[in-house]
């Protein structure tokens, strides 16, 4: 979006509180970035996109879930176990969970598929919750289950174009949850969502001596240098943990 | 089934068989203002005391209903099944809502006072099947009123119409009640309006035609189910008893 401004002034951070996460991005992501979190199931990717919340939480920083699939009592169960969860952060309006079923019977958006004025209508009411919560970082999970009731990539473009749009200009850092199938040869189902936003994380399944092991790439942020290796990632109650995949390989 | 039951207009009883067969489903055509709704709560006034009468009503509340039929100084115990408000209730009033959120944006206050669970309840209602269903519990002997059939021919496929009122005929020949449904005249196809005659035994049609500086009413028998030579006209009158009609 504004790259040549990003080589010269260094842009703040939205600090994932993901340690090795972090040390990736050279402090965490560029603060109002959109970044698209991509890999198939079971990779953890709904379980870091909550870790990023409940540490902004933590921080003060007002966040917000967008459950498409899941219903949000159910995943509000995940947090709890973790060691660093407070429950207080729920009660105060620190971490809010949607659920986006509501927000699309709310707007009417009943319809399987989605107009260009219903996609407007659906960034703009985000954008309304943003403000209204003073919300700093979002998760969308998944933003595949929205692009199935847009159907064509124009839509999906408008789409993944508007609400990057929307939250950044309130500096909320966002993540977007995209699903794919191991075999894709591309970080998105559409295709069209990768080449918008501002990041790519890569998760995915690796099969090594019997274990399947899961790995953490990042493919691409603006605004920030970063590792491109691929890392492994161990889900523990003390939150995610990452190592370097080959240990000494030249990163 | 040779029990006759009154359709409340004394000599259109005559005109047809003493009065119509039970099992028969009756079909009530007009222009707006030839008396249509009005025919409906009179027939549905002739069979209290010796069937149970439910009304359907898909414009009128139940109020202005019963208000209607004492009015003209009829007994009103029947039930009414307001199928408008219901359609207002699930789906008007829901569509207004939206619309509000649409243009105004969301709450976090909207989203906290609507839950999941609800979601499944506001799932597009098929009013369609909830007339057939309605109907299809009722005991004999039962009296049917459906004013007017024009709600579902707007909101459903034509084909899903039929298919309903071939039901309730089914439904009210198999037990012996009597139905009557009012449509428009002039509003839908051909197709449709042959569609719905063919279903039903017998076809009244209410006319009313400038005479100079008067109207005339007509009531055209149009058809009775294997009985062609009872299709005739009779002239209309409509005073504060209600519908009479005498044979020209």
């Amino acid at each position: 979006m504004d790259e040549n401004k990003n080589n010269s002034v260094e842009r703040e951070r939205c600090p994932t509180g993901i340690d090795g996460l972090d040390n990736i991005l050279n402090g965490g992501i560029p603060r109002g970035n959109t970044i698209l979190f991509t890999g198939s199931c079971g990779t953890g990717k709904t379980t870091l996109s909550l870790e990023f919340l409940v540490h902004g939480a933590l921080a003060d920083e007002n966040s917000l879930f967008i459950s498409v699939t899941e219903s949000s009592d159910k995943l509000t169960q995940n947090v709890i176990p973790y060691d660093f969860f407070e429950e207080s952060l729920i009660k105060k309006g620190k971490l809010v969970f949607v659920d986006m079923p509501i927000i699309y019977e709310r707007l009417g958006l009943t319809n399987v598929e989605f107009s260009l004025e219903d996609v407007d209508i659906l960034v703009r009411a985000i954008g309304n919750l943003v403000d209204e919560l003073s919300i700093k970082r979002l998760v969308i999970d998944s933003i595949t289950s929205v692009c199935y009731r847009l159907k064509t990539e124009e839509k999906i473009r408008e789409f993944i174009l508007k609400i990057g749009k929307t939250l950044s200009t309130r500096g909320c850092t966002s993540m977007l949850i995209s699903e794919i199938s191991p075999s894709a040869d591309r970080y998105s189902l559409y295709g069209v969502e990768e080449a918008i936003a501002d990041g790519i994380v890569l998760m995915g399944n690796m099969e090594r001596r019997g274990d399947l092991l899961r790995t953490l790439q990042v493919v691409k942020m603006r605004g920030t240098t970063h590792s491109r290796a691929k890392y492994v990632l161990d889900l523990t109650p003390a939150g995610v943990l990452l190592v370097p995949l080959l240990k000494g390989g030249g990163g | 089934m040779t029990d006759k039951t009154s359709i409340g207009i004394a000599e259109l009883d005559r005109s047809l068989m003493n009065g119509v067969p039970k099992g028969y489903t009756i079909l009530v055509t007009g222009a707006p203002g030839t008396g249509v709704e009005l025919f409906a709560k009179q027939f549905a006034a002739a069979g209290i005391g010796s069937e149970n009468v439910t009304y359907f009503s898909t414009t009128e509340g139940d109020e202005d209903v019963k208000k209607a039929m004492e009015e003209f100084g009829w007994e009103q115990d029947i039930r009414v099944v307001n199928i408008g408000k219901m359609y207002y209730e699930k789906v008007l009033a829901k569509n207004l809502e939206v619309s509000k959120y649409r243009q105004e944006g969301l709450k976090m206050r909207d989203i906290l006072q609507f839950k999941m669970s609800q979601i499944d309840q506001t799932m597009d209602i098929n009013f369609l099947t909830t007339l057939t269903y309605g109907i299809s519990k009722l005991k004999p002997p039962f009296r049917i009123v459906l004013d007017s059939l024009d709600f579902f021919l707007e909101y459903y496929e034509e084909g899903d119409v039929l298919s309903a009122m071939r039901t309730i005929k089914a439904h009210t020949q198999l037990n012996e009640g009597i139905a009557l449904v009012t449509m428009l005249k002039g509003v839908f196809s051909n197709r449709i309006e042959s569609g719905v005659q063919d279903i039903v035994d017998v076809t009244i049609e209410l006319e009313r035609l400038r005479e100079g500086s008067e109207f005339k009413r007509n009531i055209l028998i149009r058809k009775v189910r294997n009985h062609p030579e009872k299709t005739k006209i009779l002239s209309c009158v409509i005073d504060d008893k209600g519908i009479s009609a005498k044979s020209l």
